[in-house]
């Protein structure tokens, strides 16, 4: 690789997927970074100043890294990088963070991963990072069209809860959703998305007996 | 020429003041007191607080019509945002990141100052930068008190901090170069050396196993105190409470150089407060961790930073850190009313709480805080401890200093000789946040004793 491409962290664009009008996938070279799954990169235009923490979408060993991005309507940094085509570069800074499967002994767990919108980013990597894993998702969306790229996980595991529409798994808050369900207090729980979910959700978890040290959360903002 | 300095913010930015210092003197210019008497005029500059940021612009258009009249550099470092730098760099001739210093003497070149310096190499990566920062030796402020920087960067993404995005990610400097330093310090006679990082304790994790831990490094410093005749304390700032491990406690202990003053941030005693804050631990780890401190080093004080009225703190989460304050009982808390920083990600939050509610919350706290801090401080009184005299107190004919544990505590005497000297003190009053002592010796033998075996609390 080209010395200036990478003292810039200059990542070329391998290729884009769009999902909804306002939600996509950069697929970028990933350059020797290394990852653990539920990690996240900070991503920002080739010529900015600005970059955004965004989750790794994609699996540890692929041979790329894909985040997933909703455009945030008169954002700094969205419409910009919606712009951009396959060929052009982002910045990429080094994957950071916590929010991560913990332990040799992962594979043992049962896993219940909570997201609203594009938080579903770091349970897809850890899925894809760790097939064999023992996991339920709880994905709260508006619209089933939201349900990003939902036929990648097993369909059993998968529980899609929208708000506004009917097409749902389950229709209706996925707050409501998680007061119904019935959840091993031995589960590790995740939670990923907008705060006052994580908040609502964290009050429901606490009150069916899951300790707070099995509760894990990632806010996005 | 002669050059002036104005550094803003915290310890760190301090500590790069003296290598900036010292990177300026070795290309031959000298220091003065005043920005008038200066043709350089640099500042260390802190993003991270909105007044330090209107300071630098106030003062940059002051300067900026003084050159009109005089010859007149103007150079600005230290934590910048990304936005910040963009502006500055319209504003003043040379604008620089702190792993850039030893670029400095280079960039003056361009402006006609000539020195040896500007020849040296342009580092090939931002490792590379760093690494080179750190081999320039500082020129410190102080004949007995020195900062040593270990860490640079953060990886943590707090919500209510700009820091990742004006030092970048975590970088720690090599363990010899950190042990030769405070060594240096130690053999000159340096009284407290404090090692400086923004997360001082998660020190080596980004070497991936390649570099000691923070407590090996501790661990090595400890040995080196059993070795130097000088005595000296050992403190760090800041640690996060996700890294801090117990083998930091139990290598504390394990040596007198080590000072039993711990700064523990707890920020907010809420879950779901700490959970939007993406502080990465909940309040019963930071219990947990509480626990082994006051078991292991039950003679520290414990000092904290909290922030009330954080976006959308309630009254009952704010009721939480409240009653955590009053289970653990610090010795000091550093408590800011919240206030959204530039470039930080809670920047894009409205600040929902009033100030008249953050005040009301801010005087709870500081009353809560008092409440221990005078109870603990009358347990002192009739004790015998080690202070570091530090400078004159505002109390005439008084000097003022601090113990091991880092506790304000001033004594009757104007003998400027002992600032700068650890002697021990008998305390014979205490306040909420001072202690007051008198001279347990002659003064002479006061300097001249460092055999006494009393308390360093």
């Amino acid at each position: 690789m080209n010395i200036i491409r990478k003292r810039m962290n200059l990542h070329e664009i391998l290729e884009i997927r769009n999902l909804t009008e306002s939600t996509f996938i950069i697929q970028f070279e990933k350059n020797g970074l290394e990852f653990t799954a539920g990690q996240h990169v900070c991503v920002g235009p080739p010529n900015g100043i600005h970059t955004r923490e965004y989750s790794i979408y994609s699996a540890v060993n692929d041979p790329y890294i894909e985040i997933l991005v909703k455009e945030v309507q008169n954002g700094l940094i969205t419409p910009v990088l919606k712009k951009l085509k396959v060929g052009d570069s982002v910045v990429v800074e080094e994957p950071v963070g916590y929010f991560g499967l913990n332990g040799g002994e992962k594979l043992n767990k049962k896993y219940l991963f909570i997201a609203t919108g594009t938080g579903i980013s770091p349970f897809h990597s850890m899925v894809k990072s760790h097939p064999t894993l023992d996991y339920k998702i709880v994905h709260g969306v508006r619209s089933h069209i939201e349900g990003y790229e939902k036929e990648e996980y097993d369909k059993l595991r998968y529980t899609l809860c929208s708000s506004r529409d009917t097409s749902g798994n389950y229709i209706g808050r996925l707050t409501n959703y998680l007061q119904e369900l019935q959840i091993d207090t031995d589960s590790e729980v995740y939670l990923c998305g907008n705060c006052n979910m994580i908040h609502d959700a964290y009050d429901i978890l606490e009150n069916k007996g899951i300790p707070n040290e099995r509760i894990h959360a990632e806010v996005y903002f | 020429m002669k050059y002036y300095l104005m550094t803003l913010g915290c310890q760190m930015n301090m500590s790069d003041s003296e290598r900036v210092a010292s990177v300026l003197d070795a290309a031959g210019c000298v220091k003065v007191e005043t920005e008038e008497e200066a043709n350089i005029i640099g500042i260390l500059a802190c993003s991270v607080r909105q007044k330090a940021i209107d300071k630098v612009y106030n003062k940059i258009s002051v300067w900026n019509k003084w050159k009109n009249k005089k010859n007149l550099i103007t150079f600005i470092s230290g934590c910048m945002l990304p936005t910040d730098k963009d502006r500055f760099l319209k504003l003043f001739d040379i604008v620089f990141t702190m792993p850039e210093l030893p670029q400095l003497p280079h960039m003056l070149g361009e402006y006609g100052i000539t020195n040896p310096l500007s020849l040296i190499a342009e580092p090939q990566s931002a490792v590379d930068e760093i690494k080179l920062f750190w081999k320039v030796k500082p020129k410190y402020d102080s004949s007995f008190e020195a900062f040593v920087p270990i860490q640079n960067g953060c990886n943590k993404f707090c919500t209510f901090c700009a820091v990742p995005y004006t030092r970048g990610r975590e970088i720690s400097r090599p363990s010899n170069e950190i042990l030769q330093e405070v060594r240096e310090l130690a053999e000159k006679g340096y009284k407290t050396i404090t090692l400086l990082g923004q997360n001082v304790n998660s020190y080596g994790l980004d070497k991936n196993g390649q570099e000691i831990s923070f407590a090996q490094l501790l661990e090595k410093v400890g040995q080196m105190g059993e070795e130097i005749d000088n005595e000296f304390w050992v403190y760090f700032t800041s640690p996060h409470p996700r890294d801090m491990t117990t083998d930091i406690f139990h290598t504390i202990a394990k040596y007198d150089c080590l000072g039993k003053q711990i700064h523990f941030p707890l920020q907010s005693g809420d879950e779901k407060v700490l959970i939007k804050m993406n502080r990465n631990h909940s309040v019963s780890k930071y219990r947990e961790t509480m626990h082994a401190l006051r078991e292991i080093l039950p003679q520290a004080t414990v000092f904290t930073d909290i922030i009330v009225g954080f976006t959308d703190e309630t009254d009952e989460q704010f009721e939480n850190t409240r009653k955590v304050m009053e289970e653990f009982k610090y010795n000091m808390a550093y408590i800011a009313m919240y206030s959204p920083r530039p470039g930080a990600a809670s920047y894009r939050w409205e600040d929902t709480v009033s100030l008249d509610e953050k005040k009301k919350r801010f005087a709870i706290l500081s009353d809560e805080l008092a409440k221990h801090t005078l109870e603990f401080n009358q347990t002192m009184i009739g004790k015998t401890v080690k202070v570091l005299v530090r400078e004159h107190d505002r109390k005439e004919g008084y000097l003022s200093g601090h113990t091991g544990g880092k506790l304000v505590i001033r004594f009757k005497s104007d003998n400027e000789s002992l600032i700068g000297q650890i002697i021990p003190l008998k305390i014979t009053a205490a306040a909420k946040f001072s202690l007051e002592g008198e001279l347990v010796f002659s003064e002479q033998l006061a300097v001249n004793n460092d055999q006494l075996t009393v308390s360093s609390n």
